[in-house]
């Protein structure tokens, strides 16, 4: 594909290996160019240093693990080689290829199974200097903090109708299948090429291969993510999906799973030493990376796969001194290879690459030495299962195939192929015609021709036998203690053997303690050996241990991928007179989405306007929610504890909301602005669960003539404020704005500077106000007409930090600030607003009786005695225990005192009660107020 | 948690678009004792298995429906809006 972002080089280049510089062929991978090149040892081990060489070559085992470009981790097996890579050996000093660490190899008996969680926990403060000491040594590449991240990371979404993971001859097979019934298909593999196995098994491969290939490829009805990764298969069939730096979520009405099998390899001595390779990475090295091996190879294996990989090394010039075949009766031969039946491998020999194979029968132990430079074993394919098993589906294991199969999908998932365990070529192109057109099925139930159709494959299939019996015996009989299980954490057969004997002997417990499976390839390369290992420890039948469950991701994948770009979407909010703030100097505030202005100059200087003489301030952030219909009335009655029958055109309320356990949720005013017609105001951090509350309580009454609009961004909002406020209205409308025909609480709908407005009168700071709503579009305009028109009256504009302490010196609280959720509005003391004597509304029956248990505590007012300003949430104590907190404090210049509000114990909450605070240390007297401490009969605001 | 709703309105979206509201639940009405009370109020079912519950599509149509639902399974089996006969949920 052209914008496949694994490119190989056309033709030769070189590239750097720890300071050597090394050539590689035209599409070579880095593995199979330092595999040509003779540098064998790759890497070193997690914990004794023993030198690794390429093993599994499907970027699965750890064994490859470079630092590339400086990104650690990268699997070489995988990436082609480009000019001027430079690639880093991990995990080793100096070099991996002398490495003094790997004095650690010979000190194994003194780190056994688990020594770290009995040797470094005491004492106590040594923890620190092993854990740095650990990290030295131990594990994986570092990260170059000084390079940042590795380029762009973005996130693509996608949907499709079928949805194949993976192109080897069953997902080819399915996505034609699926492709052919019409339904738009998607097919992704994590190798550059679709063919699977079949691209380096040519015994298998003929020119059907190259045919089918061309056929997906060039279906309209398929969309072919090569190089691409499923990591993830979550609920709903959401799949995620590495591609280099993006990551693609793919929603998929059906799955096909064709992951294919990861190879197994065998337990014996010294089987992690370089030159003992799987046999698909020999045929990948062969076939793919046009690598040869040199010298004398002995292959082992349980299956016909071993002979094909002889035949495959012989032709291609290296010596096959032996096929060890497991089974004694084996159908398969090979012309001039001697084939040893019955016979399984028992060692292997060499420090830092195989020098010899010791072979022995399966039963008995007459040992035989061969020479030999590779060891490839081909002893058969466990499923790739991961993602089924994340999708839930069900699994049984096998005694003839030796692995677990599926017995029951997950919703809209189907597998194919060798996940399934079937390996015969054409049974694979079977199944996966069948879970592809099974998938089809799905979505399109009750098709004759679809039907007829599975039921031709279903005879198809029965007449191949699908799955070949295993023999493979993973660990042979052999005492020594270097027979690896697990190639990531360096987890041998006697360590897993030592973990059961020491009691954890259930595989999630020996999984955690010893580590197998738990590196990097996550048990791909170990959880068949390491469950049969515990299941013959424990004297156990495989089925009876278990699996240990994977979970995403399926392969590792870097953090950035999974972040995306940089600088994250999130919402900021502006209010249309955003930008006159900004330019007026104003220093802005977040208030959750929103930026507001929190002050212009400083917010003793906006009281004094608001005061003395007229503000300002941008209220558009306020909720605003539209009611019409006949049943506006009963419906407001019903959600609001307080009166609506009685509220005439032209007027407003203040109204809080309360649940139905008689919470306050929130305030707000309640306008009737036509007999029909009630706008609401809601604060502006509650302005969708309003939204959403309200909707929640018509959903269920639908019978109500209600019609609920929420107009919060369709309004802009501003409050004009002080005792000159009425002089610059009058300039900007030709309404009467006397007191007369506009009084205190009064709503009007007159025209502002030309615009049509909704005027509350209102009194949130405490003065002669008025709170205009118009449409957002003109809000800058009216914000600026206002500012004009005041100019002469003395106004500013004033920002959160001045409202903050206005409101405060009328006593008027915010929810969410002053309450909590276990206020109701009785102790919050608004007990004026509570009608018990409605019929039933959200929160009357909790509301009854709590005013029938009486008050246990009450919001109160209270002004310091003496100088200080305690800070909320400053406790409240009261007989020396806690009794309350503040909720806002501020130095009041009204007062001449700071005063605020505070939840106190009912008893101490009568007017010229004392309470005490506790600031720093010091307990500061107060003194509960009842009435405001600004204009205590109201006289200014009604003015 | 990844799976899909089919909104009334607006089709089928993932989850992600939807805020769950409980299940769709009698309250009390008329003479109701404490116990009833407490019990509406405090005691939510916690079903395991199939249960028909309220559903609010937040990021779209701003809609709160009614969805029958398995819990262990997330399947969604139907989704309705509110008919009058019903239970008066909240």
């Amino acid at each position: 594909m052209a914008d496949s972002p694994v490119a190989a080089s056309q033709e030769a280049c070189e590239f750097e290996f720890d300071g050597k510089a090394i050539t590689a062929q035209a599409g070579q991978t880095l593995a199979g160019a330092l595999h040509e090149a003779g540098q064998h040892v790759v890497s070193r081990s997690f914990k004794y240093h023993r030198p690794r060489g390429l093993f599994c070559c499907t970027g699965r085992c750890p064994n490859c693990l470079c630092t590339v470009n400086g990104t650690p981790n990268v699997r070489i097996c995988t990436v082609p080689a480009e000019p001027g890579m430079v690639v880093r050996s991990q995990n080793a000093w100096p070099s991996v290829n002398f490495d003094f660490l790997s004095i650690f190899d010979r000190l194994h008996r003194f780190m056994p199974v688990g020594f770290y969680y009995k040797m470094m926990y005491k004492p106590r403060w040594m923890w620190p200097i092993w854990e740095k000491f650990i990290r030295r040594i131990a594990g994986l590449g570092s990260v170059d903090r000084r390079q940042g991240a590795d380029g762009t990371y973005d996130k693509l979404n996608l949907f499709c109708d079928v949805a194949v993971v993976g192109g080897g001859w069953a997902g080819m097979h399915a996505a034609l299948d699926a492709a052919q019934a019409g339904f738009a298909v998607t097919l992704i593999d994590d190798q550059p090429l679709l063919g699977g196995h079949l691209r380096f098994d040519p015994d298998l491969a003929d020119s059907r291969l190259a045919d089918v290939v061309r056929q997906v490829q060039e279906h309209p009805g398929i969309q072919v993510w090569d190089s691409a990764t499923v990591f993830g298969l979550y609920e709903g069939n959401y799949l995620g999906i590495q591609r280099a730096n993006r990551m693609i979520r793919l929603r998929a009405a059906e799955v096909v799973v064709a992951t294919g099998g990861w190879e197994r390899p065998l337990v014996f001595e010294n089987n992690d030493l370089p030159g003992v390779l799987l046999a698909s990475a020999a045929q990948r090295l062969l076939h793919l990376d046009r690598c040869r091996f040199e010298g004398t190879a002995v292959v082992v294996t349980d299956n016909s796969q071993g002979y094909r990989v002889a035949g495959q090394l012989a032709r291609a010039g290296t010596t096959v001194g032996a096929i060890v075949d497991v089974r004694e009766n084996s159908p398969d031969k090979i012309e001039e290879i001697p084939v040893r039946r019955g016979q399984t491998i028992f060692a292997a020999r060499g420090t830092k690459h195989v020098t010899a194979a010791v072979i022995a029968p399966v039963s008995g132990d007459a040992h035989a030495t061969l020479s030999c430079r590779w060891l490839i074993q081909a002893v058969g394919f466990t499923p790739a299962s991961s993602l089924l098993h994340q999708n839930g589906c069900k699994f049984k294991y096998d005694p003839l195939a030796d692995h677990a199969i599926v017995t029951a999908h997950g919703r809209g998932t189907h597998s194919a192929g060798a996940v399934n365990g079937i390996h015969d070529r054409d049974g694979t192109a079977l199944d996966g015609r069948r879970a592809g057109l099974a998938a089809v099925e799905a979505l399109r139930p009750h098709d004759a021709a679809l039907a007829a159709r599975r039921d031709e494959l279903k005879a198809k299939m029965g007449a191949i036998p699908l799955r070949e019996s295993a023999a493979a015996h993973y660990a042979s009989g052999s005492p020594a203690k270097k027979k690896f299980v697990c190639l990531c954490e360096d987890v041998t057969e006697k360590d897993i053997c030592d973990a059961v004997a020491e009691g954890y002997s259930n595989i999630e417990t020996l999984k955690r303690f010893s580590t197998v499976s738990m590196g990097p390839c996550q048990g791909k390369m170990c959880q068949s050996s390491s469950i049969a290992l515990c299941a013959r420890a424990n004297g156990k039948s495989i089925e009876e241990t278990g699996v240990t469950t994977s979970r995403p991701p399926e392969q590792p994948l870097s953090l950035g991928v999974l972040a995306g770009r940089g600088l994250h979407f999130s919402l900021v909010r502006r209010t249309p007179m955003h930008d006159w703030h900004v330019s007026a100097g104003a220093k802005m505030m977040d208030a959750g989405n929103w930026k507001r202005p929190e002050t212009y100059s400083t917010p003793e200087d906006e009281y004094d306007s608001v005061r003395s003489r007229v503000g300002l301030i941008d209220v558009s952030t306020l909720g605003k929610i539209e009611l019409r219909g006949s049943d506006v009335v009963p419906f407001l009655e019903f959600l609001y504890p307080n009166r609506f029958q009685n509220l005439n055109v032209g007027r407003v309320r203040y109204g809080v909301i309360c649940d139905d356990a008689g919470i306050l949720l929130d305030d707000g005013t309640i306008a009737r602005l036509e007999e029909k017609r009630f706008f609401l105001t809601t604060t502006t951090g509650n302005a969708d669960a309003i939204d959403s509350w309200f909707r929640s309580w018509l959903a269920g009454r639908p019978q109500l003539d209600v019609q609920l609009t929420n107009v919060s961004g369709s309004y802009a909002a501003m409050n004009l404020a002080g005792p000159n406020s009425r002089q610059v209205l009058a300039k900007l409308t030709d309404a009467d704005v006397s007191s007369a025909a506009l009084p205190y609480l009064a709503a009007g709908q007159l025209k502002i500077a030309n615009v049509d407005a909704v005027v509350l009168r209102v009194g949130f700071v405490g003065e002669l106000g008025y709170e205009i709503h118009v449409p957002s579009q003109y809000g800058l305009h009216v914000w600026e007409a206002i500012v004009e028109a005041g100019k002469e009256f003395g106004l500013a504009p004033f920002g959160i930090a001045a409202q903050r302490l206005l409101r405060l010196e009328k006593k008027h609280l915010i929810p969410g600030v002053d309450t909590d959720a276990l206020s109701n509005p009785l102790e919050a003391d608004l007990p004026w607003i509570v009608k018990l004597d409605k019929p039933d509304f959200v929160g009357r029956r909790s509301l009854a009786q709590a005013g029938e248990r009486g008050l246990r505590n009450r919001l109160v007012g209270f002004r310091i005695v003496g100088e200080t300003v305690p800070q909320p949430p400053a406790l409240v104590i009261h007989n020396g225990k806690l009794g309350g907190r503040v909720t806002s404090c501020e130095f009041s210049p009204a007062a001449g005192c700071a005063v605020g509000l505070a939840w106190v114990p009912a008893e101490q909450s009568k007017n010229g009660d004392k309470i005490e605070i506790h600031v720093d240390g010091r307990v500061v007297t107060a003194i509960v107020q009842d009435e405001p401490f600004y204009d205590p009969q109201g006289h200014r605001l009604k003015s | 948690m990844s799976f899909q709703i089919p909104c009334p309105n607006c089709g089928v979206r993932p989850v992600w678009e939807f805020h769950y509201g409980g299940p769709s639940r009698k309250r009390p009405e008329g003479d109701v004792t404490s116990r009833e009370w407490a019990e509406f109020l405090y005691n939510r079912p916690n079903t395991c298995g199939e249960q028909t519950e309220w559903w609010y599509h937040r990021s779209a149509c701003k809609s709160w429906f009614l969805a029958r639902r398995d819990t262990r399974t997330n399947q969604v089996f139907e989704t309705r809006p509110f008919a009058p006969q019903e239970a008066v949920g909240g």
